[in-house]
């Protein structure tokens, strides 16, 4: 009886807020993307970077104690969804956006743009973006226009232990059938020893973007072809199944706490420029000495090296302001792009601004850490005409459904055939749900 | 309280009232006034965190379902945001995952509660409040504090059960979380733990609420210990039993926090839309999507109260039946 009474009170307050809702007029609307008015604060910009971006907005308050600048600090899980949530919010409020972002990872720019949060760098900033190379600045050309610029260059390169290869007698790889043979060989050899990881989000930069296979393949903006039964697919996930088959790779991801470990055992792998500095040098404290890098590998048949490109993450600034605040913002756009105060002291990997790279290359062959420092840094700069260009940063995570099929599946026991069409089943899927029509062939 | 316990054992079937008293007409008016007066706060509260996000949330279920590339599908949609959810490849995914957590957590959880408050309560004096301190320790380590010490308890490298992970083949806090079936087990440890202590004392509370006088009546009849709480205090919380089902299932069913940040732990070998609360997330701040993100909350509103009103009508935990 207590209850009833209860719930009948409840029905009476539900009936008033219903009503009073309705007589509030819903208002809002819950549309997503809106470019509403351009604000201007006055000159304070506020930025929004990832941990190890802190040292980059830090410095440019140093270098520019005239404009007042709040530094926020994001969280900088590559996958993470937190700031898209934030951006949600923000669209739907309408205010609320960060002059400046670094994006935790690069396929926010997808969302970023679509949402008309991003800038267009093309004609804000076209000294800037005349600045780089054309492949290297390729995924922010979106919907015809630049709407990022790149921190870092990011590409491939072939690393190896160079104390091991001398110790056990082996010949540095040049093509992806060698390397193949090899990490079997070394699997073999010297159980334990791995010559690769396939546990992270980049994972599948390393091996599909290196093969070109459609998983990020944009036919226009409403159309992605994906087809993992693509040759340029197939080749790369046989590779990966005998390699996963012989224990030649590690389940765990770069980034993992475990991955200190197993980075100790790790005679070669493809691995992007700044797994020197960043991840060898800072994070798996390898001895000195001990890496080396090697240029690119290439598929059978093909004369030229073709690598993948992991991160080199990308910076967008807001279209929502105008005034002070966008001159501020474009002060710290051309700072974080092209000082070297931040690309040539600071950052830990290749600058992605061309004029950069030179002066970043000397001062880290002032650092001596690889067995052949002079060989190892002469790779970097030519890798990144390695990368296919066709590979677009979309709507759909590919490294995060990589981590929860594939990497969880290989974690798990299971085989890498099952992982293969888990991955496949689940990419395609996401496709949709994001609203893409997915065509198999182009 | 004593009244309620004498209806309680006398009171048969719905229709049993206590009589009506005739009040005079001044004194209801205040009584009424009264109620509404204590009532008011919590109405209040009620109508911000409750009633009015489920009002709005319903209203913006009906508008059409957009995404990023059809970004201007505004307007009345009628059910097109329920049938987006419904259809998405996730959806049966999700509930059958929750699922698995209840089916575990549920049973463990309700005869552990109930059995530790039995056992605080048949240790009156300094034992028992001291063991009731103990158990409501692991409560007190909340939300985030709370996962910080499972990931710790789950890393086989650093774990103080490693040696028993590492029987199980497992040498990563990946494998540990990501190995099929781990994880319904691992959430379920995890909700248990969190919410045991302060639900110890909560049914600790029905259990000092039986008058002495019926347990002192029931040893002079013979009764043991065991006879006593099997027979005696057991049926007498059975409302305080009800109410700890209801809700732990309430927010058992809504669970978020925990998959979302092991996820990340893992680095990201979880599926990320593993529960139906993480679907809607997915669904606002991935997709795009409110109205489908508000579908979801309006589903799960309804599966929710649909259990609780089945707890609360058909199982006569809150009824006044006699046992």
């Amino acid at each position: 009886m207590k209850t009833r009474k209860l719930l009948s009170v409840t029905t009476t307050v539900a009936a008033i807020a219903m009503v009073g809702l309705a007589l509030s007029g819903c208002t809002s609307s819950t549309k997503g993307a809106s470019t509403g008015t351009q604000t201007d604060s006055g000159g304070k910009i506020t930025v929004w970077v990832d941990a190890p971006r802190v040292p980059a907005a830090d410095a440019f308050k140093k270098a520019h104690p005239e404009i007042p600048i709040n530094i926020v600090q994001i969280d900088s899980t590559v996958g993470a969804t937190t700031t898209e949530q934030h951006f949600a919010q923000f669209d739907a409020a309408k205010k609320g956006w960060p002059d400046a972002i670094f994006f935790p990872s690069n396929d926010d720019i997808a969302w970023a743009a679509k949402t008309g949060y991003t800038a267009n760098m093309s004609k804000l900033t076209p000294d800037l973006v005349a600045g780089y190379t054309k492949p290297v600045l390729a995924q922010c050309f979106i919907d015809g226009k630049y709407q990022c610029l790149r921190n870092d260059a990011a590409p491939d390169v072939l690393w190896y232990n160079a104390t091991l290869f001398k110790q056990w007698g082996y010949t540095v790889p040049t093509t992806w059938a060698d390397y193949q043979s090899l990490a079997v060989k070394i699997a073999t050899e010297h159980p334990g020893y791995i010559s690769g990881f396939t546990g992270d989000a980049y994972a599948p930069n390393r091996y599909l973007w290196a093969s070109d296979c459609p998983t990020n393949d944009q036919v226009n903006a409403t159309t992605v072809h994906i087809n993992l039964a693509d040759p340029k697919c197939t080749r790369a996930s046989d590779m990966l199944s005998t390699l996963v088959g012989a224990k030649a790779l590690s389940t765990d991801g770069i980034f993992d706490a475990d991955a200190t470990v197993a980075g100790q055992k790790l005679v070669m792998s493809p691995g992007a420029v700044w797994w020197g500095n960043y991840l060898f040098e800072q994070t798996w404290k390898l001895p000195k000495g001990s890496m080396q890098a090697a240029p690119g590998l290439s598929w059978p048949g093909a004369s030229s090296a073709q690598m993948g490109d992991e991160g080199g993450g990308l910076w967008g600034f807001s279209s929502h302001i105008k005034g002070k605040e966008l001159k501020n913002t474009e002060v710290f756009a051309k700072f974080v792009a092209s000082d070297p105060a931040w690309q040539v002291d600071l950052t830990t990997g290749l600058p992605a601004f061309t004029a950069q790279q030179q002066p970043w290359l000397t001062k880290q062959a002032g650092d001596d850490f690889y067995a052949d420092t002079t060989a190892t840094l002469a790779t970097f700069a030519p890798a990144i005409a390695t990368v296919p260009t066709d590979y677009a940063y979309l709507l759909y995570d590919t490294g995060g459904e990589w981590t929860s099929t594939i990497a969880k599946d290989l974690a798990g026991g299971k085989s890498f055939s099952d992982a293969w069409t888990d991955f496949g089943t689940d990419l395609t899927a996401k496709a949709k749900a994001a609203g893409y029509t997915v065509v198999t062939s182009k | 309280m004593t009244t309620n316990t004498v209806q309680a054992r006398v009171g048969a079937g719905a229709p049993s009232r206590a009589p009506h008293r005739r009040a005079h007409p001044l004194m209801r008016r205040r009584e009424v006034a009264g109620a509404w007066t204590l009532m008011f706060p919590y109405i209040v509260l009620l109508l911000i965190g409750g009633v009015i996000p489920i009002g709005y949330a319903l209203w913006v279920s009906f508008q059409k379902s957009p995404t990023l590339l059809e970004p201007d599908l505004t307007g009345f949609g009628g059910l097109a945001a329920y049938a987006k959810a419904f259809t998405d490849f996730r959806f049966a995914q999700s509930f059958i995952d929750i699922f698995s957590v209840l089916i575990i957590w549920m049973p463990v959880m309700i005869i552990a509660v109930v059995g530790l408050a039995l056992l605080v309560h048949a240790s009156p004096g300094r034992f028992g409040s001291i063991m009731r301190f103990i158990y409501y320790i692991p409560g007190a380590l909340g939300g985030v504090a709370n996962l910080m010490l499972w990931v710790y308890l789950l890393n086989p490298s650093q774990s103080p059960i490693s040696g028993f992970l590492h029987a199980l083949g497992l040498t990563t806090i990946k494998q540990v979380v990501a190995t099929p079936g781990d994880l319904a087990v691992i959430l379920s440890a995890m909700l248990l733990l969190q919410g045991l202590g302060q639900w110890v004392v909560t049914v600790n509370g029905g259990l000092n609420s039986i008058p002495d006088e019926i347990l002192e009546a029931a040893s002079l009849d013979g009764a043991n210990a065991w006879q006593l709480a099997w027979r005696v205090k057991l049926p007498m919380i059975r409302q305080w039993i009800g109410y700890t089902a209801l809700l732990n299932l309430a927010y058992g069913f809504q669970l978020f926090l925990e998959p979302y940040l092991l996820n990340q732990v893992a680095s990201g070998a979880l599926p990320s839309e593993y529960t139906p609360t993480q679907l809607g997330y997915w669904f606002a701040f991935v997709g795009h999507d409110f109205p489908s993100a508000a579908a979801m909350s309006v589903i799960i509103v309804i599966i929710t109260l649909a259990i609780g009103l089945i707890v609360v009508f058909r199982s006569g935990l809150f009824s006044v039946e006699e046992h």
